[in-house]
């Protein structure tokens, strides 16, 4: 008889614990958000980057982080959610258009994720957000420049980074500082010295975008383009295009490029001892730390367009925490792509608590009217403030200059904006002997 | 309606094939239905795609035993005129699709013409020139969307003029039609004058020439057709993923592995494609998915694949249609 007592004890207390779990594990609650990076392919190196700074920043909002000075640091989880953890899915789109919408309708309809972040390429980012808005799941971007993606009216689409034509008017601002003398430790440049511009643009979305808001800067500014050219970012041997750019002397070279081929062009360029007053990259693999780490004094005198440099850490406090805990885990600092992917994270962490709902309609509205103050970035932003096309309109670019320092180590300095420049700008480019 | 008989009489296969053929298509008509989730639906709507541009391919580089790697350039030209069409007038799919393989049709006549005064590596060059020129062409002109690429506007309804759904089932019983037209077009090929033309070319030119056979006509003709079946995929692919650029449809490795699926399932056989394309095609889709994404092994799906192809390839150069014949005849 006693037995029978201690089965139905046991049954009554099984019975009565699945009820209760599941309200325990209610608290423990997750948010799935697909993250599309190209993990493997041309990009990779830059996609792995981008994956851990996403999942560095998952971990600080999910299990708080004692020495940064923000809320999110303490949240340990997302408060209005009950404290539910962000969990992020991963997808390799290997940089294919094709491939990365086939991932989102993964994510979406097989992992049931609540929205998705990335994809980096400006050309996936437009197949996923076609599905993202087909679908009506929201997207928030963190890294894709091309402008035309916040041009096509979609609903379930929001872009935290500034895009090309806000980073290549930067370009043409520095080079009228230059021949204006506003720029740090130059003396005004005769504009017949800087009159003559060549580019060569890495020729999917990304690059040909860039390519064309150029030529257009180039005209309002009153400067020439002696060459124009488009190739592909997976050439195994540039040798070709290099030697169109010598063969025109200008006085700037202008360059959009991943990592493989700007690490390629500028080793071409040093084997034919090339010569140009200004030597400027668009992003992407000219800010990698891979870049610098790879060339070493190669670079000093190249210019990075860029939103967020190492240096910013010293005027910035959060950034500088963040980076911190960055380097200790992976060994390098932070770089505008990396601090972007903190951002979209962040972004996504913040719209998630102000919609105070999972439901795609609510993040929508809360996406539409957020607004994250200054000091709670890594960037030196104003802030993160979307307009009706899904803009981030407080977003602003900076471009960095590699710079060798006395202990033949490579620095990135910031040069422009001017007020926030770090050092004396080297002009003119000193080249490869 | 002799060539409609031809085309649907599979009874030169063995039993065995006619049974598997039957499963086959009992599976795909029930496919949506069995409940997969929707990245599986995804892999066998590329799985049909890639049937039909291998079942394509398989006319010049299998039956005429020609290798093509160019093949990538009229799937650009199917897609870039279903889109640009819509974009720019508005014309609806089944119209522009149609307008594509004309167009593809005309230019494989134009640029097969000189192409086939070579032979042997020299056309399988000559081909991945003319591919990649075309790649540059659109990717520096500016009317087409240049390197950017074109954009198909999103309808927010389903809309079957303009092919634009937002499940993908609709995309798979659309893209299942279309293979099946392509299995029983080529069942019709291999068996028609021109199939066999091609077979005794690829085995002997001179002795081809020496029966009265037209060879560089019979080639142009064959690779026309392979050019139209994969103008066709390249339509589908623009309504499908609704954004092309020329990297997504033109670029060289999408003709290698139109060829390289065709090549490695058993080139000259009816059924080689589809097996290379389903063999290749998950293996591509699945084990990127899951080592690159989920388990964080990224490249290793590359070596995986990469092996796979390299141990059939050495094992039996007939592809894997080879190995099962070579097991069939070993049973019997």
């Amino acid at each position: 008889m006693k037995s029978h007592r201690w089965i139905l004890m046991f049954f009554l207390v099984f019975m009565g614990s699945l009820l209760i779990l599941p309200c325990a594990f209610a608290d423990e609650k997750e948010i799935k958000i697909g993250v599309l990076y190209p993990l493997s392919g041309a990009a990779a190196a830059i996609g792995r980057d981008l994956q851990r700074a996403a999942e560095l920043t998952a971990d600080i909002i999910n299990n708080g982080a004692p020495g940064v000075d923000i809320p999110m640091a303490q949240w340990k989880g997302i408060p209005n959610l009950g404290g539910a953890k962000i969990k992020l899915i991963f997808a390799d789109h290997r940089g294919e258009p094709d491939r990365g919408a086939d991932l989102a309708k993964r994510l979406i309809l097989d992992d049931k994720v609540v929205g998705l972040m990335g994809a980096y390429h400006s050309s996936v980012t437009k197949t996923v957000s076609a599905v993202a808005e087909r679908y009506g799941i929201p997207m928030i971007n963190d890294s894709s420049t091309s402008p035309a993606l916040t041009q096509r009216g979609f609903k379930w689409f929001w872009r935290a980074t500034p895009h090309d034509e806000m980073f290549n008017k930067d370009l043409f601002e520095l080079l009228k500082g230059l021949t204006e003398g506003k720029v740090k430790g130059v003396k005004a440049v005769p504009k017949k010295e800087l009159q003559n511009l060549a580019y060569a643009c890495e020729n999917t979305e990304f690059g040909s975008s860039v390519a064309k808001s150029i030529e257009n800067y180039a005209k309002e500014y009153g400067f020439n383009i002696v060459t124009k050219l488009l190739y592909s970012a997976n050439a195994p041997d540039l040798t070709s295009e290099a030697k169109a750019l010598v063969a025109a002397k200008p006085d700037a070279m202008l360059f959009t490029s991943y990592l493989s081929d700007a690490l390629l062009m500028i080793r071409t360029l040093k084997g034919m001892k090339a010569q140009t007053k200004f030597f400027w990259g668009q992003d992407a693999g000219f800010e990698m730390a891979d870049f610098a780490k790879t060339l070493g004094t190669d670079i000093d005198g190249v210019l990075t367009r860029t939103v967020f440099i190492a240096k910013v850490t010293k005027v910035k406090k959060v950034a500088g925490q963040i980076n911190a805990i960055y380097k200790k885990k992976y060994g390098d600092d932070l770089t505008g792509a990396t601090a972007r992917s903190v951002v979209g994270v962040q972004t996504w962490a913040y719209a998630l608590n102000q919609a105070k709902s999972t439901d795609p309609k609510a993040i929508q509205k809360a996406c539409n009217e957020l607004n994250i103050p200054a000091q709670e970035l890594v960037m030196p932003w104003a802030g993160v403030k979307f307009d009706e096309t899904g803009q981030n309109i407080l977003g602003r670019g900076l471009i960095g200059q590699y710079q060798k320092k006395s202990d033949g180590k490579i620095d990135l300095e910031i040069v422009y904006p001017f007020e926030l420049a770090t050092a004396n700008f080297i002009y003119p480019f000193p080249g490869w002997k | 309606m002799e060539a409609i008989k031809d085309a649907l009489n599979f009874s030169d296969f063995s039993r065995a094939e006619r049974i598997s053929l039957i499963i086959f298509s009992l599976f795909l008509l029930i496919f949506p239905l069995l409940g997969a989730g929707s990245f599986t639906k995804t892999v066998m709507i590329q799985f049909l795609l890639f049937s039909l541009f291998g079942m394509g391919w398989n006319t010049i580089g299998g039956y005429g035993g020609q290798v093509e790697l160019g093949k990538a350039q009229y799937v650009g030209i199917g897609a870039y005129t279903v889109a640009l069409m819509m974009v720019w007038w508005k014309i609806p799919f089944w119209f522009s699709m149609p307008v594509g393989v004309l167009i593809a049709l005309g230019y494989s006549f134009i640029i097969g013409y000189p192409l086939f005064r070579l032979k042997g590596h020299y056309f399988a060059i000559a081909t991945i020139c003319t591919s990649l020129v075309l790649k540059d062409i659109f990717d520096n002109w500016t009317l087409v969307g240049a390197a950017k690429g074109i954009e198909l506007p999103i309808h927010e309804h389903p809309d079957f003029v303009y092919m634009q759904f937002k499940s993908d089932t609709y995309y798979y019983y659309f893209i299942m039609v279309l293979f099946y037209i392509g299995l029983f077009y080529m069942n019709w090929f291999r068996k028609s004058k021109l199939g066999y033309q091609l077979r005794m070319i690829k085995d002997d030119e001179d002795a081809a020439e020496s029966l009265g056979i037209d060879i560089r006509w019979c080639k142009i003709k064959a690779y026309s057709i392979a050019s139209a079946f994969v103008a066709v995929g390249g339509g589908f692919m623009a309504v499908y993923n609704l954004y092309i650029d020329p990297t997504s449809v033109m670029e060289l490795s999408l003709s290698i592995k139109i060829a390289l699926m065709a090549m490695l399932g058993g080139a000259a056989s009816l059924w080689g494609p589809i097996i290379g394309a389903a063999f290749l095609v998950p293996l591509d889709r699945f084990l990127g998915s899951w080592l690159g994404g989920y388990k964080g092994l990224i490249g290793v799906d590359f070596m995986i694949y990469a092996a796979l192809i390299m141990v059939v390839s050495a094992y039996q150069p007939r592809g894997i249609w080879g190995i099962i014949e070579q097991l069939r005849k070993r049973g019997s």
